[in-house]
């Protein structure tokens, strides 16, 4: 028994990084085609990805999309997710449920419905119109983990803070926002990761600038080449680099 | 006070969700003449998809492949989180986490494509099954449905296997001792004890994968092969090639009823809230 | 409490600096070929513009994005040559200056006054040209069957062979195949060939866009593939000397591209100078070698600034015989159109 579930973890793991692995190894292939036989190692397609001045740009696109959405949605989320907890609303059962529906929606559908608006109302399409659709998935998720979070320990120190006469919102950015700070990364670096890595909405709602997914795909429809892995692998490297990072200072210090 | 606190969020979900939705579920009742949208009360796009067979088994491809995928990924990534929460050492067990969903940060456009180089023809797969002697002749994996399955489920299995993760550490070893006191064997114990406990948290990440896989447009478009068309795939043809928003949308509501169904078959046990 | 209200402030400021500058800009409407870098730098360098790029899939969804613009947004169209005239009874071109354009060293046959021009105007210029015929690997496929249609769906290639994923080439090949030439596809004529296009989709193995195509050949997925030609063949033909093109006995189909300024334009002389560009000797030889795929150049004096291997990659000296045995794409109004979409899509899902 013990025996068996080693083996399937080792099956699991490997299963798992397949495609990583097989990924990052013909990002070296000395040759066009990113397919068996390896024909030799070379770094001539990171030095060709790295000097791609749409990729660069699309890279940049997508911090600050990711960035800028995750900072409004938690903003958003948080402030509702705040009323919410703490006032007795009417119908606040019915306001839970419309904020977390978005959840519980396909992606290209919140894509193809902003795109039918946008085009009625005669909106240009640009990164701040697949900034909102960002917004709009991540507000859920925002509003979700905060709400969670909020209890009675928080409850008594805002009203101690209230009843030394503190305004309503100097108690929400200096006793609650702080109090939830473990929350609130959680929920910002969750959203920075779907926007950054969100392809449908960002690919229906952005014209001329695009995001790193969208230049991906692009470059994915325009020619098989070893430089499509190069630049799989270079941001599966930032990325994991950063998870590791946001572990070992942030998750596991807040815990 | 809370509304002011509660507007903001209420009025951006409104504006950009509801109305939108509203907007689109107007639009799937517009025909198309030509290159104009003609708009009306006109229910022949949804009579379209449901006596053409071409839309309707473009649904039942993707219902199809989406509830393989959710039931293989749970079957597979209940055990993973098992092994991980039972039976690793605890001060591992984070490490062994963060391991198993790792190439969860590979972008995702580029994991489908990842796997399209593994299962081609002349991919690794085939490569070292032909040089083992397991198979004479290059297996056809990719350009096929199993490898739109295959590709869903690596992704589906990792989001599983935390989320299953999170909810079986929770449960009190108690629970287990106490059952074993009272006689049960292992496999009743989970049977009867570990698994209800656990549903919720199962029910909630299946239902997560329904609704990720059968809206997805990437993972069967790059692994497909156009052998067979989603419903996804679908929409975005009659967007991006026919230009047919009318169409697009009736079959966006089509799928967002899909979607709304399996939502309250899974709703006694589903906690959206504690995701 | 300064640093709460700050942090969006920053990140707005962020996104003004990252937005485009204020340097002049041309939006154009194109196809995948003209997003090569290489064949765009230049153009900004002379001009000390950007240029912005928007690829698009099939005339359609093409005309579509533009109704939806605003009066404008767009300064250039790269659109199929038999699909001008929609363009131009849309409203959506202006008209070209027909003696600033240099079609006197053209290829004659892709001049395609009849199609470029509409009651005498000029509304756009043929930028580039091949074939939609077969292409295939030549060591594992008998290169004397590919010279017949017929053998595709003889039961011999079974499993072997990929569909390019447009509708109007292929099913203009399946027409030839039938003896019906392209002009006479009609709505009652479609019909016939729907049992063909089904009998070719059962034999194949896959229907895959321009990369997946060539993919699929290049890694020996499949061996032929129907609707391909040399912009399918010459960018891989580096890495793979046995991938080779032939137009069978029935016919193949020629495509052509046609460059223009789109009606509204808010700065119609960069727009000219940047369709002069494209068609200029220059130009010409950059878009016929670009990234995505390779095509003859419409401007013959292009010859000479491309190199001697890639004019034989392009088969240049077999010209005259190619244009003389392919017909043009079939031209369908907008009902045949969605007529043959939705063919293809139950094709696609059969």
């Amino acid at each position: 028994m013990r025996a068996l579930s080693w083996a399937y973890l080792a099956v699991a793991y490997a299963f798992v990084f397949l495609p990583v692995v097989v990924l990052v190894a013909f990002s070296f292939q000395d040759g066009r085609l990113p397919v068996p036989p390896f024909q030799g190692f070379t770094l001539e397609w990171y030095g060709r990805v790295l000097g791609e001045r749409d990729l660069m740009e699309a890279l940049v696109n997508s911090a600050l999309v990711a960035g800028v959405s995750s900072l409004i949605a938690l903003i958003l989320g948080f402030l509702a997710a705040h009323a919410l907890a703490r006032v007795r609303l009417p119908g606040s059962v019915l306001m839970r449920g419309v904020l977390i529906a978005p959840m519980t929606v396909s992606y290209l559908i919140i894509a193809l419905g902003l795109l039918t608006v946008f085009n009625q109302a005669g909106v240009r399409l640009s990164l701040w119109t697949a900034g909102v659709g960002h917004v709009v998935i991540n507000l859920p998720l925002c509003f979700a983990i905060t709400y969670a979070a909020m209890g009675d320990h928080q409850k008594n120190a805002e009203r101690a803070a209230r009843d030394l006469g503190a305004p309503e919102w100097k108690v929400l950015a200096l006793v609650s926002a702080p109090m939830l700070a473990a929350p609130l990364a959680a929920a910002f670096f969750l959203s920075v990761t779907f926007s950054w890595d969100e392809f449908i909405i960002a690919f229906l709602l952005t014209r001329f600038d695009v995001t790193l997914p969208v230049e991906i795909w692009s470059m994915l429809r325009s020619g098989i080449s070893p430089a499509t892995n190069a630049v799989g692998s270079l941001v599966f490297l930032v990325s994991v680099t950063l998870v590791v990072l946001l572990e070992v200072f942030v998750f596991r210090r807040v815990k | 006070m809370g509304w002011g606190l509660v507007a903001p969020a209420l009025l951006w979900t409104a504006a950009f969700f509801v109305l939108p939705f509203a907007a689109m579920v107007a639009l799937s009742f517009a025909h198309m003449e030509g290159r104009e949208v003609v708009r009306g009360f006109d229910p022949g796009n949804y009579i379209r998809i449901f006596t053409d067979w071409t839309m309707l088994k473009a649904l039942l491809n993707s219902l199809e492949i989406t509830v393989v995928v959710t039931v293989v990924s749970v079957v597979l990534a209940y055990p993973l989180a098992a092994i991980i929460a039972f039976r690793v050492p605890v001060r591992w067990q984070r490490l062994a986490l963060l391991l198993a969903v790792l190439p969860f940060w590979t972008s995702y456009v580029v994991r489908s494509y990842a796997w399209l180089l593994v299962l081609g023809q002349n991919g690794v797969v085939n490569k070292a099954l032909l040089s083992l002697g397991l198979i004479a002749e290059p297996l056809e994996i990719a350009a096929t449905r199993t490898a739109t399955v295959i590709g869903f489920v690596h992704f589906f299995v990792m989001l599983l296997t935390l989320t299953i993760y999170a909810n079986l550490i929770q449960l009190s070893p108690n629970y287990a001792r106490a059952a074993a006191d009272l006689g049960a064997g292992r496999w009743q114990t989970f049977r009867h004890v570990i698994l209800p406990l656990t549903l919720p948290g199962v029910v909630t990440g299946a239902f997560l994968t329904f609704v990720l896989c059968i809206g997805d447009y990437i993972t069967p478009q790059i692994l497909g092969g156009n052998a067979e068309l989603t419903l996804p795939q679908l929409i975005m043809l009659q967007m991006g090639r026919s230009g047919n928003f009318p169409l697009a949308s009736a079959l966006s509501v089509v799928l967002m009823a899909v979607v709304t169904l399996a939502y309250f078959a899974s709703s006694r046990w589903l906690r959206m809230d504690r995701v | 409490m300064a640093h709460k209200a700050t942090l969006p402030l920053t990140a707005l400021a962020l996104l003004a600096v990252a937005s485009p500058s204020f340097a002049q800009e041309l939006n154009a409407l194109v196809w995948c070929d003209h997003t090569d870098p290489a064949l765009i730098a230049p153009f900004e360098e002379k001009f000390g513009v950007t240029v912005n790029l928007k690829e698009y899939e099939g005339t359609a969804a093409g005309l579509q994005i533009l109704e939806q613009s605003q009066p404008g947004e767009w300064d250039v169209l790269v659109i199929d040559a038999v699909d001008v005239k929609r363009a131009v009874e849309g409203g959506f071109l202006a008209e070209l200056p027909a003696d600033q354009l240099p079609t006197d060293d053209f290829f004659p046959e892709v001049v395609m006054a009849e199609n470029n021009m509409v009651d005498g105007k000029t509304y756009a210029v043929t930028e580039k040209f091949g074939y939609n015929t077969i292409s295939y690997d030549k060591t594992k496929v008998d290169p004397a069957d590919m010279q017949d249609m017929a053998a595709l769906t003889s039961g011999k290639y079974d499993g072997r062979i990929g569909i390019y994923d447009y509708y109007l080439p292929v099913i203009g090949l399946v027409a030839l195949g039938q003896g019906v030439n392209t002009a006479d596809i009609t709505a009652d004529t479609l019909g016939t060939l729907k049992e063909p296009l089904m009998a070719l989709r059962a034999a194949s193995k896959q229907v895959s866009d321009v990369v997946s195509a060539q993919t699929a050949l290049a890694t020996g997925e499949v061996d032929i593939v129907v609707g391909g030609g040399e912009w399918l063949t010459a960018v891989l033909a580096a890495d793979n000397p046995n991938l080779d093109w032939t137009i069978p006995k029935q016919g193949g189909l020629r495509w052509a591209q046609s460059i223009g300024v789109v009606a509204g334009s808010t700065q119609p002389d960069l727009a000219l100078e940047f369709v002069k560009y494209i068609v200029s000797p220059e130009g010409q030889a950059r878009l016929a070698t670009s990234s995505c795929y390779w095509g003859m150049p419409a401007n013959a004096r292009a010859g000479d600034a491309l190199s001697v291997e890639q004019r034989e990659i392009l088969r240049w000296n077999e010209q005259p015989e190619f244009l003389k045995r392919a017909q043009l794409y079939p031209i369908p109004d907008a009902a045949l159109d969605t007529a043959m979409q939705d063919m293809w899509t139950e094709m696609l899902n059969q």
